[in-house]
This record gives structure tokens, sequence and C-alpha cells, in this order.
């Protein structure tokens, strides 16, 4: 357990995590973030380095392997001594290891052995592998939704439902920490979602962008430039 | 043995004014350190961070207040209940200025997010006031108690 008021002045000074959500403008840029985190102490700021590489997709190369990403991630369980983000870690990767086997066997692929991926459900997903959900509707209620939209090949929505689900664990664990490491730890891990949300986004607006300007274009090939329609 | 219970009698008498001093530094240094960060995120109101910061500067007057009704002769007589109610009514006032702290660290950081919870944010803090106030009037009453 961290001292419960080790980081009082640091959590006061980020804007709340449900303004990352809503504001038109992101209201922290990471520049600021990462000047801000030089409040951290040498140790606690190794162990985000840590969290957020296990973490964030941006940290692994396109051809990572499975085996290389749970490597990384037993590194970081090993590493971490914090039981809150032990937990945090696990239950992501609980999440990933679902996905990854809902992207399997779309792809028409079997797990290798009797386990697949990390965590909790290793065992349990290869055995229930026929099942639509691998029986994980109890301790998973999303991955019923997450099948459809894979099935839809809606990947945006998934993307969107997935840091929606994320988002909802930091929540869960972040109402017991108010101002010690775990609390900071799991802002900069919110605002990795708010991240990667605003990505989304961005790809969404930017889909659009080419919809309105094909539709723009098709105007204007209509248009005779000698001043009459064709 | 007399020495050692005269000490303690003594012991009593100081210890609210000494606790009460430590609950109102930690408390106030706690809601402080909130203050202070909810500064640099927000365009105004510093004011009112720094008066809720303050909140937990009252453990220190209770405390003296004690000090003052317990400071008599000491006696071999006298000296357990000065230390019983001393002490323990240290302990309170420490308990809730470190936690009255918090409680106004927290509403700081709710307060820079939403102003307009300014005054419920603070009905926490107000609550363990009310506890302090407990310790302090039930320990006047007993004080009179003893010789």
């Amino acid at each position: 357990m961290s001292d419960p008021d080790a980081y009082i002045a640091l959590v006061s000074s980020l804007p709340g995590s449900e303004r990352l959500f809503v504001a038109k403008q992101p209201p922290l840029s990471r520049l600021r973030l990462d000047r801000r985190l030089t409040a951290l102490t040498l140790e606690d700021a190794r162990v985000l380095k840590l969290l957020e590489h296990a973490l964030n997709w941006g940290d692994y190369d396109m051809d990572v392997t499975d085996a290389q990403a749970i490597e990384r991630c037993k590194e970081a369980l090993r590493d971490i001594p914090q039981p809150t983000l032990r937990k945090l870690l696990l239950e992501r990767m609980d999440l990933r290891t679902a996905v990854a086997a809902l992207r399997l066997r779309k792809q028409g692929g079997n797990p290798a052995a009797g386990t697949f991926g990390m965590g909790r459900w290793a065992r349990h997903i290869p055995a229930n592998w026929t099942d639509p959900t691998f029986k994980l509707d109890g301790p998973m209620p999303w991955i019923k939704e997450a099948k459809q939209l894979l099935d839809a090949e809606d990947p945006l929505g998934l993307e969107r439902l997935l840091l929606s689900v994320s988002h909802k664990q930091l929540k869960k664990h972040a109402a017991r920490h108010l101002f010690d490491f775990e609390a900071v730890a799991i802002y900069v891990l919110i605002w990795n979602i708010f991240d990667r949300w605003s990505q989304s986004n961005a790809q969404d607006a930017a889909k659009r962008f080419e919809h309105l300007a094909q539709q723009a274009m098709a105007d204007v090939a209509e248009i005779d430039f000698d001043g009459a329609s064709a | 043995m007399n020495e050692l219970v005269l000490t303690l009698g003594w012991l009593g008498i100081y210890a609210p004014m000494a606790l009460g001093a430590a609950a109102s530094a930690i408390g106030c240094s706690i809601a402080g350190m909130a203050s202070i960060g909810a500064m640099t995120e927000t365009e105004g109101g510093y004011g009112r961070f720094v008066g809720v910061s303050a909140f937990p500067s009252t453990m220190v007057i209770y405390g003296i207040v004690i000090m003052f009704t317990l400071n008599r002769d000491v006696t071999p007589e006298n000296a357990g209940g000065l230390f019983g109610i001393g002490i323990l009514s240290g302990i309170a006032l420490m308990y809730c200025g470190i936690w009255q702290g918090r409680a106004c660290a927290a509403a700081i950081n709710a307060t820079k997010e939403k102003p307009e919870i300014f005054g419920l944010s603070l009905a926490p803090a107000a609550i363990i006031e009310g506890f302090g106030v407990f310790a302090f009037v039930f320990a006047l009453v007993i004080s009179a108690g003893i010789s």
C-alpha cells in the first residue's frame, strides 16, 4: 500500500479525468502531463514506465509475437509492487486475451496448446472454444457485443467498446485511490485511453471528410466551367 | 513512583496542546498541498482553496483550551485523571485534524472541477469538525470532576 498522501499536489494539479472525454480541446497535453509527472519519485516513475510499456500498443513492434507480449507483461507483474496496479494489469490482459481469441477464431485459427494468452481465462478459453462467447458472459458482459462488432467488421466500434470497458475498469480502481501513486498511475492510464479515443475520433473524422470530399468532387464534376450545367 | 505519576499528570496537561498542534500542522499541510495543486490548474477562486486548507487549524485551539482547563497543581491524586483526559482528547484531536485535512484536500480537488459543489463538498470536513468539538467539550466537562 502506497502512502495515501504522497501526491496530493500532483493529483490536484491534474484536470479531472472525466473532463478529458468531454472537452473539445485536450485539457492536458502529453508534454504537460510529463512535466507534472516529474514530481514522481524515481521508483514510482520507473513503475509507471513499466506499466505503460506493458499496456501501450504503441510500445510494441508491429511484428511482436504473443510469447514476447506475454513475457513483457509477466516481467511487469514481477516488478510492480502495488497490488492494485498488478490487478489492473491482469484485468487488461484478461480483456486482451479474450479479444485476441475472438479474432483468432474469426480467422479460423485454433489455440496452439491447451492455453491461450495469459491470465485467469488462459485455459478456460481453449476449453470452450466453440462457444460463441467462450462461456465468459458472466465475468465479461461486454464480450457478446465485442463478438457482434467483430462479426460486423466494425473495428472502430470494437475499439471504442474496448476503450470504454478499460475506462470503466480503471474508474472502479480509482475510487479507492485519491492521492497516492496508484491514483497517479490510473490517471495516466485513463489519459492514454483518452488519447486513443481522440485518435479514433480523428480517424472517424478523416473517414467522414473523405466521404464529403468525394461527394463534393462528384458535384464539381457535374459543373461546366463555361457556365452551363452538364 | 510518585515522580512517575506526577510526570504522567504533566504529560496529560500538555498532550492536548501538543497533539492538537501536530494535528493542525499535518491537516493544514495536506489540504494546503491540494490547494497549491489546484491553483496551478484553475484560473480563480484561490482564496477559497487557501481558506479551506486552514480548516484543521481549529484543532490546536481546542487543544490549547483543554490544556488551560487541565492546568492545575499536579498531585498523585489527580495525575491519573489529567493523564487520561489529556492523552485521549489529544489523540482524538490528532485523528480529527489529519482526516479533516484529507477531507479538505478531496473537497479542493473536487471543487476545482465543479465550483458549484463547493459548499456541499465541505460537509465531510464539517462533520469531522463536529467530532473534534465532541472530544473538546467532553474533555472540559470531565475535567471539572478532577480535584
